[in-house]
């Protein structure tokens, strides 16, 4: 087994989704079965491939410091569900 | 057995920018929540970030400024984690390719000398602001500073007190402030610093378990902080109880004087660093950087050679004036108005710094102009107001404004100095005096001083004191 | 069904020319898709007054004698992962189903620009995870050849709106196939462009580094068309691509396919490839040989497990951080109960994203998190640079990589739906051109026996667009004349 019931939960709970027992359960069996479908990655031969970062990438795309001030206010928090004057409100947050 | 503290610092400079890293809003301070936000910096969906080219130019100016390697090639990485002051659930910082690494400062500090590394200045941005309610189950979320460019700066664990943590940091803020990459002001937040301590027996080599301080402000707090966690593990090793000490986080409470366990590091977050394709590598070539290099301006070691050699300062003087960049062009700027360097010196360290430390007044605010207090020195030196007229002045000058012309005719604290008025004193004083004249005639030459201090009296202050002598002198003969 | 095409080329001239409005083809294409959507599902949204006022607009320009832009009164649909300013955009989820951007996407504005009409948004995969349009989390979208089968996906609305004549022109994005799988479902022409030549600012991120928008269309000449709208720096987008940018790819295109080197790869013909599709595709070949392509056949050795792999891994890991932001505080879904911020975070994301987005999310966090990066994500990322390395040593000597788009025909709706592992493989011909970030189009070669259509793709080098839309315009037009 590549991924346990505990672990998947355990990588859920990073990506702040709670899972159901029964979830967890079937999820498990189904990322098992991806993991095992992509077992070969792990033959790849990896030896001197470069860097990333280097390669293909596009340069240069930068901006000027400069103002720019979003026009149109009124339509930046229609979508906020809570707000109180212009802070957004949210339950108490304990740190 | 003997102890060796030890501490690293890491500080979060905002960079002084007109806009945000990524996008094109203010990040000038905004009484009005979320006033200074876009669908960028709210991370609405399909936004992409674009580099402001500024801070770019300010991590490089800060990592020349702190001797760093400038690294040509570096890039922008993810740190994801859920918090409500992160609106995109990660932040965009740099993780294993920062701008600038291996840099060193170099001071004396309480006749040792001092070498902090630097291990790395990476860029970042800035998380919004929660509100925590008092008397309410709520939060509230302004994202005004969400997006705000950020350098932090990671030093070595080379400092080996609480002093040469809070020197190292004055040195750094003072740079900072040389070189205008930051406004650096602490109780607005704009310089943050966090501290790593442990302690070990002098002559071990490998490092005890550290403690990281957060929630520090400013460097009276750095170094209660420090003390307090320094004398906290040192009892903890002396009664062998060394193993309580876990590396964890913990936040200094300035108001009881404590610092407060906050997480572990077995609580620590998997943050899955990893790059971010929305942004490409930030590829900075030599010329560039010698372009900045060349925009440095004085940093506060030159400056303090200059003024030591130029203007003849003692040590601690020029110490002190180039520890802060304001002091300094002030104190520089009163001399070019041409006032006499030690003099100048004198009252920007008497007069000034005590004014400002008792009003709290920042040193960039100062509310004097360098020519005023340059013909208040003038006027003092010319003996048309007495030394203590001229403290007077100053007071005011600093606290209500106005010229030291218009202030010495107002209070009327001109020196008298006309010699028909001084005459008239003299000899009032002489008459109501006679056991001191008599005491004068018959070798007391002490006496002398006492009368001047009568003529001084009757003229509340104002009689030009050498004036004084010489008509006595001569009216005793 | 074909009778009821006309293309955007025709409309905009048409438009312009006053053979007809703005305002009848909008309206002609509005009932089209009132008519048959309840059947196809191919909309999300559809925006008929916007749509009516923008054609009114164009006519009134028209009218004054001003000038019109290249696409004038050309209706198009946007698949919803794109934002449009004052129009909902879900991404086919419950998670944003009530979401209304406070902006437009770049291409939303440059085909605003070209006077193009915005007639509706278009069902796709749940935030375009899915190869099938099935993981929408609001309706179905049936292939208007065979309505039992599936569209493809995830741009399976974009695909299907064109397929049905509903529009002339739509937009998709495209990640690992997902315009072009669909097109070749829905017998009609898709381009995934050069990584960074369409703006990607608005589209609502899947997997940065691969995440391109691209047109659907019912001719390779339109498709064209689109791109040259579309296409760009932007100064939104870091990772556009700055330079010239050809303004009229199909110009001089007489010498069409002759002399153009094309590589077939083996690899790509292997048992996993639909007995049908390999049969249409083998007598595309000839047709390109018959046209004067030099045709060679080469191993490109690369596994598509191995792609496969990487790619899911590079998506997966991508997605999981893109898909943070949805956390029910600023916009977007709010659970109704919730005791703090954690949960109100945590109830909202569980409860608004479907099973395929939580089976990704969980997968890239396990990819990335400390203990398996090195494993997957490492691996991924170095896979990717020597893929890049292999292609372009393979366009060092051709023009263009030739082959399927899909390895499957359409299949049923439900079919394949519990099997995410058999779900992945539909991406193995595409995948590879996103990887590399290389120009890749799928044009209909013909169909199956049942008459289902199959996909031909191209695949070029960097900014090899011009090349990739002359090979597939001179293909389009020799199947066309065979047809008549």
């Amino acid at each position: 087994m590549r991924i346990s019931k505990d672990e998947v939960i355990y990588t859920a709970k990073l990506a702040k989704l709670c899972l159901t027992d029964e979830e967890a359960e079937k999820l498990a069996g189904e990322l098992d079965a991806i993991l095992a479908d992509m077992g070969a990655m792990e033959t790849i031969d990896m030896e001197d491939a470069g860097n990333d970062t280097e390669a293909g990438m596009p340069r240069g795309v930068i901006r000027p410091d400069e103002n720019v001030v979003f026009g149109d206010r009124d339509k930046l928090f229609v979508n906020t569900k809570s707000m109180r004057g212009t802070f957004i409100q949210v339950p108490k947050v304990i740190e | 057995m003997s102890f060796e503290t030890i501490i690293g610092l890491e500080i979060h400079a905002e960079l002084n920018t007109k806009s945000k890293i990524f996008c094109g809003c203010s990040t000038e301070f905004a009484s009005e929540p979320n006033a200074n936000t876009c669908p960028v910096c709210l991370a609405y969906p399909g936004t992409l970030p674009v580099l402001n080219e500024r801070v770019v130019d300010l991590a490089v100016k800060a990592g020349l400024a702190l001797n760093c390697k400038i690294n040509h090639v570096s890039k922008f990485d993810r740190k994801n984690y859920f918090y409500p002051d992160l609106p995109k659930a990660y932040q965009i910082s740099q993780f294993d390719l920062p701008i600038c690494t291996d840099g060193a400062v170099e001071f004396e500090c309480a006749g040792r000398h001092v070498r902090v590394r630097i291990n790395r200045i990476h860029i970042e941005e800035d998380a919004g602001k929660l509100v925590h309610m008092e008397d309410e189950p709520y939060t509230l979320v302004d994202y005004n500073r969400a997006g705000i460019p950020l350098i932090e700066i990671v030093t070595e664990p080379d400092m080996r007190s609480p002093l040469e943590a809070v020197t190292f940091l004055r040195i750094l803020k003072s740079i900072l402030e040389y070189g205008e990459i930051s406004d650096c002001r602490m109780e607005q937040g704009s310089l943050r610093c966090d501290a790593n301590i442990s302690i070990r027996p002098v002559g071990q080599k490998e490092f005890n378990t550290k403690v990281e301080l957060k929630n520090i402000n400013s460097f009276r707090e750095l170094q209660k902080a420090l003390e307090k966690e320094e004398k906290r593990q040192v009892e903890l090793y002396r009664f062998d109880e060394g193993h309580k000490i876990v590396q964890e986080t913990r936040r200094w409470d300035s108001a009881k004087g404590r610092t407060i366990s906050m997480r572990t590091k077995e609580e620590a977050q998997d943050y899955r660093y990893f790059p971010d394709s929305d942004l490409v590598p930030v590829v900075i070539d030599e010329p560039a950087v010698a372009e900045i290099k060349n925009s440095l301006p004085e940093l506060p070691m030159e400056k303090y050679r200059r003024f030591t050699e130029e203007y003849k300062l003692s040590a601690d003087d020029a110490d002190i004036l180039t520890g802060d960049r304001y002091l300094s062009e002030f104190f520089e700027d009163t001399v070019r108005e041409g006032a006499a360097p030690k003099a100048a010196a004198n009252w920007v360290l008497g007069d000034m710094l005590r004014m400002l430390n008792e009003s709290g007044i920042p040193s960039r605010e100062i509310p004097v102009e360098p020519i005023r207090l340059c013909r208040l020195i003038s006027m003092v030196e010319a003996g048309k107001i007495s030394n203590t007229a001229g403290k007077e002045v100053f007071k005011e000058m600093f606290t209500s404004g106005g010229t030291p012309e218009e202030i010495v005719e107002k209070k009327g604290l001109a020196q008298i100095s006309s010699e028909d008025a001084l005459l008239e004193m003299v000899k009032k004083v002489i008459e109501e005096n006679p056991k001191s004249v008599s005491d004068y005639r018959n070798g007391k030459t002490k006496a002398m001083g006492y009368l001047v201090g009568q003529v001084m009296k009757a003229s509340r202050g104002r009689a030009n004191p050498a004036m004084v002598n010489e008509l006595l002198m001569k009216e005793l003969g | 069904m074909s009778s009821d095409f006309i293309s955007a080329g025709r409309i905009s001239r048409g438009v312009a020319g006053k053979s007809f409005s703005a305002v009848e083809i909008t309206e002609s294409h509005i009932s089209k898709i009132k008519a048959n959507d309840e059947k196809i599902g191919a909309f999300l949204t559809l925006c008929e007054e916007d749509a009516l006022a923008q054609a009114r607009a164009i006519d009134k320009k028209i009218s004054e004698g001003r000038p019109v832009g290249k696409l004038a009164g050309v209706p198009v649909a946007i698949k919803d992962n794109i934002c449009t300013d004052g129009i909902r955009t879900t991404c086919a989820s419950k998670m944003l189903e009530d979401f209304i951007p406070p902006y437009n996407a770049t291409v939303v504005e440059k085909l605003l620009e070209e006077d193009a009409v915005i007639i509706g948004k278009t069902n796709m995969d749940e935030f375009a995870m899915g190869s099938s349009t099935e993981t929408s989390a609001f309706r179905i979208t049936r292939n208007p050849h065979d309505a039992s089968r599936v569209p493809g996906g995830s741009s399976g609305g974009s695909a299907a709106a064109v397929a049905a004549g509903m529009v002339p022109v739509s937009l998709g994005t495209d990640t690992g196939g997902s315009i072009r799988q669909p097109a070749a479902f829905c017998g009609v022409v898709g381009m995934k462009p050069t990584y960074g030549t369409v703006s990607r600012y608005g589209l609502i991120g899947l997997a940065s580094s691969m995440d391109q928008i691209g047109p659907l269309t019912v001719s390779v000449e339109d498709c064209a068309l689109v791109l040259e709208v579309i296409q760009g720096y932007d100064k939104k987008d870091s990772t556009s691509c700055c330079g010239e940018y050809d303004k009229d790819y199909l110009s001089g295109s007489t010498e069409g396919i002759r002399g153009m080197k094309i590589c077939i790869p083996e690899d790509f013909f292997t048992e996993s490839l639909d007995e049908e599709t390999a049969f249409a595709i083998n007598e595309s070949i000839r047709r390109f040989e018959h046209l004067g392509a030099e045709i060679e056949k080469v191993s490109l050795s690369i596994d598509h497990s191995d792609i496969l792999s990487a790619y899911n891994v590079l998506v997966c890991a991508e997605a999981s951080s893109n898909l943070g932001r949805y956390d029910g505080i600023c916009y977007g879904y709010r659970a109704k109960e919730y005791e703090n911020t954690d949960e109100l975070i945590e109830k909202s994301r569980s409860e608004a994203f479907g099973d395929e987005v939580k089976r990704e999310i969980i997968l890239g966090t396990y990819f990335l998190s400390s203990s398996n990066y090195d494993r997957y994500y490492s691996r991924a990322v170095k896979y990717r640079t020597a893929l890049k390395r292999r292609f372009a040593e393979i366009f060092s000597r051709y023009d263009l990589i030739l082959g399927p788009t899909a390895p499957v025909l359409p299949f049923r709706i439900g079919e394949w739906v519990n099997d995410p592992v058999k779900m992945n493989q539909m991406d193995m011909y595409t995948a590879p051109a996103n990887l590399a970030g290389l120009p890749a189009l799928s044009v209909p070669c013909g169909t199956s026996r049942a008459g289902l259509p199959i996909g031909l793709q191209l695949i070029g080098p960097h900014h090899g667009e011009r090349a990739i839309l002359q090979a597939a315009y001179a293909f389009e037009q020799d199947m066309h004349k065979e047809v008549i």
